[in-house]
């Protein structure tokens, strides 16, 4: 897997080039928008990690540009500026995910072991947690390699707690799942259906969090 | 107003009253003449031949009493009432008229000199003013009662145009006057009167300036926030390979000690950056927006989760719609300094429930823990920045509710501090009185409202 590091700062360029190459990964470091162009142009990149504050064109304007030329790089944007304006104009030109200065490393390397994984997985109609796997093309789930038996609706509930993990579903966002079936559908009901689902996942790693008063929660992988 | 009227009415009166006095003036020298003409015209018959009814006529001019006297050059009485004054009529003029009192009225009286083969008579007639006095009184009426129509019309229409003439001002006015301090959006000029809008034109020009002022202050910011965050970065970084090489392996307490610490100039930089951001905000930079509360609160359910997990604390949440007309990243960080300090605070196994809906007409964001709270009296100073409590865990760095307190400042909102019900701890909600009900259906129906339980 091969990297692009697009930050001037040089203290920062060689802890990240340092601690993704640790991890495995090939790190090339670009010092401008325009260097960043030139690499990308004649090598090929799995991920482009670009800091927004750049000399000259900032970050910005490298992935809109990147963009308009329809390259499909996942691209992950630094912010220093830690404004909420600038994370969602990243995300608006094209980027795939952003982290705020400072952050930590292994963190950085999660998340580009989920972009890749996901730009490499557009294909790939699997979900995958800790041991569980959800097969969305066939219908078909196993846990630590055994099949498991879920029916639509306990399917509908897991699917969506994996796909927004570690985020927090509100037990309401899951009624509106449901609703294609269920008209009438009830929080009691919900609560029933996530209380067989867990029995069923008792054996595996899985763990399905009740938040006060929201929800439930499926936690990172671990 | 009322010395015009008054001094109108005066001069309307006097004029009235004279054309008055004229006429009766003249009604009581033809009394005169009407005596005149019984003289005789020989020096050898008594001087006058009055028919008992005729002087009965003369003398009665109901309601008013009409007294007479015939007198010669040399003022001696020759017919009539003698108790009557003389008075010499200037050589020059036929008729004298005096106001004067006769027989404990008042009167009004006409010397009125003819010739007569008697020689050079004065008649006198005087007639009390009953009638008079009674026109007096109904040319004042009037006068009065159309000048005080008049009048009050006018000040209607005076009150009525200029209020309506000035209500576009009020609007202005109130506009303005319910402007948080730091909304510096400009005036919207079209539907104001044209007479003030070259003064609102200066005005906003102002506004322009302190805008730019406020740009220029954010840019800094942003800038200083890029400074301090980058090397920021690149110690963090350091730090972190050093220890994946096992650097601090001899010594695993000098590794907590530098992480900490870079945690804490993060923290505070991060602290520092959103206070100065919110205290400098304008509305250059802020266009307020309808915000969900109860979207806001679920939305920290995903972001402080694991912490508290990490240190058991039950972390919950009580939902309610409510909206409110706001900044999304200030609410959003006006929470979250909220929760982070109650997460901070309350020690393990502790219960943390926030809690999103409307008091009254007033949407409230609030967070209640169970820790050890806050005495009444320290409530003001956790305000202050970089008060720390003594004793409380380090991490923190003062400026958390410091930077509540101004967001909610900018929102209009107040920021409470209360015991818990019922337990020890901490009770801080953001009180936004002027919220309106949710204006929209809110996906996030009160998820735990006893309606919504029954199937």
């Amino acid at each position: 897997m091969r990297i692009l590091v697009v930050e001037d700062d040089n203290l920062v360029a060689s802890g990240i080039k340092q601690g993704l190459s640790q991890a495995g990964y090939t790190v090339d470091v670009a010092d401008s928008a325009e260097a960043a162009e030139d690499s990308l142009r004649n090598e090929a990149f799995d991920l482009a990690v670009v800091d927004i504050g750049l000399p000259r064109a900032d970050g910005l304007t490298l992935i809109r540009r990147l963009r308009e030329q329809d390259n499909p790089l996942p691209i992950l944007v630094l912010t220093a500026r830690g404004s909420m304006e600038d994370t969602i104009s990243g995300l608006d030109v094209g980027a795939d995910d952003y982290m705020t200065k400072p952050f930590r490393l292994p963190e950085l390397s999660a998340r580009i072991r989920a972009l890749i994984r996901r730009s490499h997985a557009i294909a790939d109609t699997c979900l995958h947690h800790n041991g569980l796997t959800l097969d969305t093309n066939s219908r078909t789930a196993t846990l630590g390699g055994a099949p498991l038996e879920l029916t639509k609706r306990e399917w509908a509930i897991l699917e969506a707690l994996l796909m927004a993990s570690p985020n927090v579903v509100s037990k309401d966002r899951l009624v509106q799942t449901l609703a294609g079936w269920d008209k009438d559908i009830t929080l009691n009901a919900i609560e029933v259906y996530v209380s067989r689902l867990r029995a069923k996942l008792a054996e595996g790693y899985i763990e399905i969090r009740t938040v006060r008063g929201i929800g439930y929660r499926i936690d990172a992988p671990a | 107003m009322a010395a015009v009227f008054a001094v109108s009415v005066f001069f309307d009166y006097r004029l009235a009253k004279e054309t008055a006095d004229a006429a009766f003036d003249q009604s009581l020298t033809d009394d005169a003449l009407d005596i005149a003409s019984h003289i005789r015209n020989s020096e050898n018959l008594p001087l006058l031949e009055l028919s008992a009814e005729v002087e009965t006529m003369l003398r009665n001019d109901a309601p008013d009493k009409v007294y007479f006297a015939v007198r010669d050059s040399a003022g001696q009485l020759l017919a009539g009432d003698a108790d009557l004054p003389d008075f010499p009529v200037a050589a020059h003029k036929q008729a004298e008229f005096k106001d004067s009192a006769f027989r404990g009225e008042p009167t009004r009286v006409v010397f009125y000199k003819i010739r007569s083969p008697h020689g050079d008579l004065t008649i006198t007639v005087a007639e009390t003013i009953v009638k008079r006095n009674g026109a007096s009184r109904t040319i004042l009426t009037a006068m009065i009662l159309p000048t005080l129509a008049v009048i009050l019309a006018t000040f209607m229409a005076v009150y009525f145009g200029v209020r309506k003439g000035l209500r576009p001002l009020e609007n202005v006015e109130k506009e303005i006057a319910t402007r948080s301090p730091r909304d510096l959006r400009e005036i919207a000029i079209d539907a104001t009167p044209r007479e003030i809008r070259p003064m609102l034109a200066r005005l906003n020009e102002l506004f322009d300036l302190l805008r730019l002022a406020s740009a220029a202050q954010q840019r800094f910011l942003t800038d200083a926030a890029h400074q301090l965050r980058t090397p920021l970065a690149g110690l963090q970084t350091q730090i972190e390979l050093a220890t994946a090489e096992g650097r601090f392996q001899s010594d695993p307490e000098r590794l907590s000690r530098i992480e900490d610490a870079t945690e804490r100039i993060s923290h505070l930089v991060d602290q520092l950056l959103t206070y100065a951001r919110a205290e400098s905000s304008t509305a250059a930079t802020q266009i307020f927006e309808p915000v969900s509360l109860a979207v806001l609160a679920e939305k920290a359910a995903s972001i402080f989760l694991d912490r508290a997990l990490g240190k058991n604390i039950d972390l919950g949440f009580e939902i309610a719609p409510a909206t409110v007309d706001g900044s999304p990243w200030m609410l959003r960080e006006a929470l979250a300094n909220i929760i982070d300090n109650a997460l901070r605070y309350t020690p393990a196994h502790g219960v943390v429930t926030v809690r999103s809906g409307m008091r009254g007409a007033a949407a409230i964001l609030e967070v209640e823990d169970n820790g050890a709270g806050i005495p009444a009296d320290e409530r003001e100073r956790v305000f202050e920045r970089f008060y720390r409590r003594p004793g409380s865990p380090s991490g923190g760095c003062g400026l958390g509710l410091a930077i509540v307190r101004e967001i909610a400042a900018l929102h209009g909102a107040s920021v409470e501090l209360a015991d818990p019900q019922g337990t020890t701890g901490l009770r801080i909600a953001l009180v936004f009185p002027r919220a309106g009900a949710p204006a929209h259906t809110d996906p996030h129906r009160g998820i735990d409202s006893p309606a919504m339980e029954k199937p």
